[in-house]
């Protein structure tokens, strides 16, 4: 494997690539969200790194999202948190533009989610990791790299890989790997890219304490640069990273404002 | 932020795609790919040979060719017609595209242009199902071309061109109505008029909108110059649905890629009950969230009877509809076979097998969750066949439906008496059929390894053939019934009594089916000991031989 992997670029000590546009408009805690008043004429906000107007999900009769209007300014640090099924999942994917929504629009630095601009500025990191049959690890980050214009993405790929100690798994088929390790080789394909606003959807589950320490620190270093990060999780720990906390119960928000001083253990409870 | 077109990614995408064709064609086994192509082309061959065994090889009269002209095009137009309300019913519920999930998340979350990755996938699904019609439509030509005039040539080049034009017209449509977003109601709305019209110009004569397809299927023998508008639309609808692939929903790409997934591994594996699960599930058939008759929360009932109403209760209007559609199909299928048409006997017994595997629902999900089957401490046999009950009760107000198909067709009497003796057990043995395929694929609780070694390689794989046919056989035999019936008359003898004997003989096979259900364990336990005694004993003489030569 040590001789597979000596094909590629050695992991240095460089941080992931620098978004394009950073622009360090947010302020830190600024709560932005106003939930639907049904009948309320209201200007469609399209600005900052993400805006939800009017957004509803319906699966048939059963309501996923209740109408939905919030404010995300670049370069903002959320965590959005809920108990199962409270909707943020639908939330996350609707903003990535791979669910449609029921109603409402939403816009990602001010295009609507989903176009070729919207997709170029968003990285979206999913729950459920997915890959090619028949493509390595490496390959898998030069397709995404070059697909998003990346020219010098070989060093960044080895270095990612490095940092997530996933380097001398680089010619394996991520197919085969485990839950944890499938889970560090989706971060890095999200991490491989440019982008400003990145969606992230449960990231910490299957990892070990060395991945998770690895995710947080890419973290940490995308939002020094000056991305946008909205992370849906259950790890109520990573609360005290974020500046904004949004929490959702049976798709409607029940708290949006600063994640300090908030009870999120009360937050995230079950209905009833 | 750059929002230009993005050369680079496209590059990327290119290079990628040539990258893993390269990878699939390296690990590519050749003989096993010539072996597949070997056993498609003599499937077709036999099927070939099996249909033209009921083409007469005389020439059809003046008279009747006169029909034709006249009735051909409506008639011929009807499949042009379903096969356009079918597409746009595919493409309202998201299809007809599906590409790998990696490719959802990797490719078009890029910046790369949907139009430009989607173009590629689009055109090998087209060229699937034009290639599936060309086949199809060639067969066809080929068999019609031994009792039309014109030349066998001509008819199976009109053949292909027609079915390949339906190939196509299903995409067309398909894509179509997914880029404008038609809405399900809207397409089966569009759909059902565009039926109805079609069925109009059949009975009543007018100009049908798929006339002219239906006319161009006559090419063989008659030429018009005006049945070229409709490769011409057909051709246009095409492209119109391939400018606005940029149109398509991520959504549902994300949703059904998995599914599709999925599906072929079933259709590899040769799971018709999960092929028919996921295809409900890519139409997005999904099952009644209230079910139709709530029942009482506490029900002093059998727990399975109660699991099984819970089940069919909730079955869509969607599903129920195409049930009676299968009642129906069958009972008229029967009333075709005898009236002459031996081979219709085959196609009732697999509408009544697919209508089995509706019904059967319960069963299906009990084998679905096999660990949960055998952590109950009861004997799985019992609890499957008990899972029957309910289905085989449902499928009461089929058999009626079906038995009024065949009132309504024959409006005799003595087709009503014998209807009546056979639907109940002809339904219940196309159900039957059903559940043999089914229960066999639930997990053997016994060890393989012995009925693994008996086999050579060559054998095994006659042998899932075989196993795969055996479901099928048994709901044939169910609609076989017919035949016989007729044969009766044929002799001079009573058709009630001959009825009688045929239904005695059904109700024994249901029973026997049930059987096996229950103690199919049993049976395979006892086998397989069987052989491994076998086995031992023939070691334990061979070794007392060799002794003694010794």
């Amino acid at each position: 494997m040590a001789n597979q992997a000596s094909r590629h670029p050695k992991p240095q000590n460089s941080r992931h690539p620098k978004p394009e546009t950073q622009a360090a408009s947010a302020r830190a805690g600024e709560a932005t969200v106003s939930p639907a008043t049904p009948g309320a004429a209201r200007k469609p906000v399209t600005g900052g790194a993400l805006a939800a107007n009017e957004l509803t999900k319906d699966y048939g009769d059963r309501p996923a999202l209740a109408p939905l209007t919030l404010l995300i300014p670049e370069g903002q640090r959320v965590a959005v948190v809920g108990h199962n099924g409270s909707g943020k999942t639908t939330f996350i994917r609707m903003a990535s533009g791979l669910l449609d929504p029921s109603g409402g629009t939403v816009h990602i630095m001010g295009h609507p989610s989903g176009t070729s601009e919207a997709r170029r500025a968003l990285a979206y990191l999913s729950d459920t990791p997915s890959f090619y049959d028949d493509l390595s690890l490496w390959e898998h980050l030069e397709y995404v790299a070059r697909l998003h214009d990346v020219e010098d993405w070989d060093q960044l790929a080895a270095d990612l890989l490095g940092h997530l100690g996933l380097y001398d798994r680089a010619d394996d088929l991520p197919n085969t790997f485990s839950r944890g390790l499938r889970q560090k080789a989706a971060i890095a394909l999200a991490f491989v890219r440019p982008f400003e606003l990145l969606l992230v959807d449960e990231p910490f589950v299957g990892l070990d304490a060395a991945g998770k320490t690895a995710l947080l620190e890419l973290l940490d270093s995308a939002a020094e640069d000056g991305a946008t990060l909205v992370v849906a999780t259950h790890e109520l720990s990573y609360v005290d990273k974020v500046s904004r906390l949004i929490a959702l119960r049976d798709g409607e928000i029940v708290h949006d404002g600063p994640a300090s001083g908030s009870n999120v253990a009360e937050l995230v409870a079950p209905p009833g | 932020m750059k929002s230009a077109p993005s050369p680079a990614g496209v590059g990327a995408l290119q290079d990628l795609r040539k990258a893993r064709r390269k990878n699939r064609l390296a690990d590519l086994d050749w003989f096993e790919a010539a072996y597949r192509v070997y056993l498609v082309a003599f499937a077709f061959g036999g099927a070939a040979l099996w249909l033209s065994g009921f083409i007469k090889d005389d020439r059809v009269s003046a008279g009747t060719m006169a029909d034709i002209f006249q009735h051909g095009p409506a008639l011929l137009g009807m499949l042009a017609a379903t096969t356009f309300a079918a597409g746009m019913r595919s493409g309202s519920r998201g299809g007809p595209l599906a590409v790998e999930e990696a490719d959802v998340h990797h490719v078009l979350l890029s910046p790369v242009a949907h139009r430009r990755a989607l173009l590629r996938p689009a055109f090998q699904r087209a060229r699937s199902a034009v290639f599936t019609g060309t086949i199809v439509g060639a067969l066809a030509g080929m068999l019609a071309g031994r009792r039309l005039p014109g030349s066998d040539a001509s008819w199976t080049f009109t053949g292909t061109a027609f079915g390949a034009g339906l190939g196509l017209l299903f995409m067309a449509a398909a894509f179509v109505a997914h880029a404008l977003g038609v809405p399900r109601w809207l397409a089966s709305l569009l759909g059902a008029a565009l039926l109805a019209w079609q069925v109009g110009a059949i009975a009543r004569g007018f100009p049908g909108p798929f006339n002219l397809h239906g006319s161009l299927a006559l090419w063989g023998v008659r030429q018009r110059g005006i049945d070229l508008l409709a490769p011409l639309v057909t051709l246009g609808l095409a492209a119109i649905g391939f400018m606005l692939l940029e149109r398509t929903s991520l959504d549902a790409l994300a949703r059904r890629s998995g599914l599709v997934a999925q599906l072929r591994f079933a259709v590899t594996m040769q799971d018709l009950r999960t092929v028919m699960l996921l295809r409900r599930q890519l139409s997005q058939e999904n099952t009644r969230q209230k079910p139709w008759i709530r029942l009482r929360r506490s029900g002093g009932s059998a727990v399975i009877w109660r699991r099984g109403w819970h089940s069919l209760l909730r079955f869509p209007v969607s599903r129920v509809l195409r049930m009676l559609l299968l009642a129906v199909g069958a009972g008229a299928s029967q009333v075709t076979a005898y009236r002459g048409t031996t081979a219709m006997f085959v196609v009732s017994g697999l509408l009544l097998f697919l209508l089995g595997m509706e019904t059967l629902e319960p069963l299906s999900q009990e084998i679905d969750q096999p660990d949960r089957l055998a952590a109950l401490p009861h004997n799985r046999g019992d609890i499957l066949v008990r899972h029957t009950i309910v289905p085989l009760i449902v499928l009461i107000p089929f058999a009626l439906v079906g038995l009024a198909t065949v009132a309504l067709i024959e409006r005799t009497a003595g087709a009503v008496a014998v209807g009546a003796i056979l639907a109940l057990p002809t339904v219940w043995l196309g159900a039957a059929g059903a559940a043999v395929s089914i229960v066999k694929d639930a997990p053997d609780l016994t060890s393989a390894a012995v009925e693994q070694t008996m086999l050579p390689p060559e054998m095994s794989g006659l042998t899932t053939i075989v196993r795969g046919l055996i479901p099928l056989i048994v709901s044939v035999i169910g609609a076989i019934g017919v035949v016989l019936v007729r044969s009766a008359h044929e002799h001079g003898t009573s058709e009630i009594g001959a009825a009688v004997r045929i239904g005695v003989f059904q109700l024994m096979l249901i029973a026997f089916v049930g059987m096996w259900v229950r103690r199919r364990d049993e049976w395979k336990r006892k086998f397989k000991n069987m052989m491994a005694e076998g086995r031992e004993q023939t070691a334990q003489q061979r070794s007392r031989q060799s002794t003694r030569s010794l």
